[in-house]
């Protein structure tokens, strides 16, 4: 059974849309990387699993369950670590733990938990006069509790140091060996890298890649990066690039051109560009890094139709 | 159960806001004042003791009819939107607790926060009251007690009720006030402007104007409070002509007393009145309750 399955799913606030047409299946067990820019609408995705916002159009199901309908149902089993949150300033971390396992109903040691999320010694001390990082863990530490089915990290890493940000990433395994499915958000793929099964990749509301890690570093394995040097390029000249065989993708800074491609490819691209009037100075070329990968999927003008397609497939296969 | 857990973190924060701690201060100050006079300045004359604290608890309800919703409105008003300002409410809501739950959890969190300082109070006073006091004083003073803190639960139920319904504090903001200064300044506006156009479409009779009039003023819960707290020194049929009399009571009304009286309609009842208390107390609850559920966080 699937953990997470949105089919369809659209999100409009008045004439802007967050999420369109966005089909994700995350299975039961699976340790999945939400990917993809601030802005790109992996926070309503997640808001729309937790009942926060209703889709404007698809269907939804969490563990199985309708979260409109369920929605208690859905999150005694999920835990949460949402984006934006605050902490009540009066009460202490403890008592945040405290509220939280009296809220599950779990029988848990809360000094246990804080200690396990790098808190002990701190319980005492009112949330109001945490930082960020320790509000972070305060709220991991509160979606820990009752050992969840699933846990929905939005963002996890924000506010925590590079150290912080491991321990976070331990945690997260932990959890995936216990048998959790998790679904985490990022704009970083270095977080992501290093614990996922598998990633999503959103932008503008549109999922443009789902992949498992190792099929995203095949894909890349065969493929290079192309800079171009040349003066005044537009977007429309990348029509041509972007319609060739083995381009995953191409953008523009209007001096130069990066192109994400199989190496075969690299003479058709300079080609395209050319046939298109555009002079190129010079070019080089590199082999992909997974970094290149996301960024050509995250950064400049949206990606070919030919990469969605690319993805699709992995999704398939 | 749900709404307990988050009642009970809802209070243990409230508590510590400096706010409960002044307005038990102000409270046992006030309340304890009536006994203070009973004990002091009433001296040894029971008979004289018993009428001086009447007369202190019949003036004092112009002060609490006031400052009792006031003050449960300003502790309420915010207590769901400035969760959902702040972000806290995503933490909360992240926990398995229903909407409703939240709501409910609020409205008896709340109720403590403010029913607490009154009763309080209400106690401190007795105790200093206990030693020379008779059955009957006690009794009046408890029931005064309760319908008091009646009237607070009331109001927290009105703040909770439309800050569950609102999308941010200020729009909260305008519906407390509003809905307080409309009970306050413009109820009776309201009564004389239905009963008029009422009188001029069905001809009612004097008696029965009176009857329209009565009604639409139980309809306001502070205006039920104060005259089911006048039912508490005199039968209900002099504590509701009350309800037509000019400054403070000192004025009466002859034609209310005629067109009401001499036998007064059941349906103008304590139990009526209460009973529209209570209505107050469920019915903005509820609209809250069902608003809140369609919020986009």
């Amino acid at each position: 059974m699937a953990a997470i399955e949105l089919d369809g799913v659209t999100k409009r606030f008045g004439d802007v849309t967050a999420v369109e047409e966005l089909d994700l299946t995350v299975p039961e067990g699976e340790v999945f990387g939400f990917l993809g820019p601030n802005g790109a609408g992996k926070s309503t995705t997640i808001n729309v699993l937790l009942d926060f916002v209703r889709p404007t159009a698809g269907r939804v199901e969490v563990l199985g369950m309708d979260p409109q309908r369920e929605s208690v149902a859905v999150r005694k089993r999920t835990g949460v670590l949402p984006e934006g949150f605050s902490t009540y300033d009066r009460l202490t971390g403890r008592e945040h733990v405290e509220f939280a396992i009296e809220s599950k109903g779990a029988d848990a040691d809360p000094d246990a938990v804080l200690e396990r999320v790098g808190l002990a010694g701190d319980g005492d001390r009112k949330a109001g006069g945490y930082s960020k990082g320790m509000a972070q863990r305060l709220a991991l530490g509160m979606a820990l509790v009752g050992d969840p089915d699933l846990l929905i990290l939005d963002e996890p890493s924000s506010g925590l140091d590079p150290a912080g940000a491991k321990e976070m990433r331990d945690i997260v395994r932990e959890e995936a060996e216990r048998g959790a499915t998790v679904f985490f958000s990022s704009h970083v793929l270095g977080q992501v890298e290093a614990v996922c099964d598998s990633v999503g990749i959103l932008r503008d509301g549109k999922l443009v890649a789902r992949d498992s890690i190792e099929g995203l570093r095949e894909a890349v394995g065969t493929g290079a990066t192309l800079e171009i040097t040349a003066e005044g390029v537009t977007d429309d000249d990348l029509g041509a690039v972007r319609a060739l065989d083995g381009v995953d993708a191409a953008s523009t800074d209007g001096a130069t051109v990066t192109v994400q491609c199989d190496s075969e490819a690299k003479t058709a691209v300079i080609g395209a560009l050319e046939d298109a009037g555009v002079a190129v100075e010079d070019f080089s070329t590199r082999e992909s890094s997974l970094e290149d990968l996301f960024l050509a999927y995250t950064e400049g003008e949206a990606p070919s139709d030919a990469a969605t397609d690319a993805a699709g497939e992995e999704v398939d296969a | 159960m749900s709404w307990e857990a988050v009642a009970r973190k809802d209070f243990q924060d409230a508590v510590r806001s400096r706010w409960l701690w002044v307005l038990s201060a102000l409270s046992i100050l006030v309340f304890a004042g009536a006994a203070v006079g009973r004990l002091y300045v009433g001296g040894g004359n029971q008979q004289e003791a018993a009428a001086l604290l009447r007369g202190f608890l019949f003036y004092l309800k112009q002060g609490t009819a006031i400052v009792i919703p006031l003050t449960a409105l300003v502790v309420t008003y915010a207590a769901i939107t400035r969760e959902r300002e702040s972000g806290t409410i995503k933490l909360l809501l992240s926990l398995p607790h229903s909407r409703d739950d939240v709501v409910l959890g609020k409205f008896l969190g709340r109720s403590a926060v403010v029913t607490l300082p009154v009763l309080i109070g209400f106690v401190v006073a007795l105790l200093a009251l206990l030693p020379a006091a008779s059955g009957l004083d006690i009794f009046v003073y408890v029931q005064f007690a309760l319908l008091t803190a009646l009237l607070g639960v009331v109001f927290v139920g009105i703040g909770v009720g439309v800050s569950a319904a609102a999308n941010t504090n200020q729009q909260a903001l305008v519906g407390a006030g509003g809905l307080f200064a409309i009970f306050w300044f413009l109820w009776n506006f309201f009564v004389t402007g239905v009963n008029r156009a009422a009188t001029d479409l069905f001809g009612l009779s004097t008696p029965d104007q009176f009857r329209l009039r009565l009604a639409l003023k139980i309809l306001n819960p502070i205006q039920a409070y104060k005259t089911l707290v006048d039912s508490l020194f005199m039968s209900d049929l002099e504590a509701r002509i009350r309800m037509f009399s000019m400054l403070f009571g000192m004025i009466p009304n002859q034609q209310a007393a005629q067109a009401l009286g001499p036998e007064l309609s059941p349906a103008f009842g304590d139990a009526v009145v209460l009973a529209a208390m209570l209505l107050w107390l469920a019915l903005p609850l509820a609209v809250g309750i069902v608003w809140f559920r369609e919020a986009e966080l």
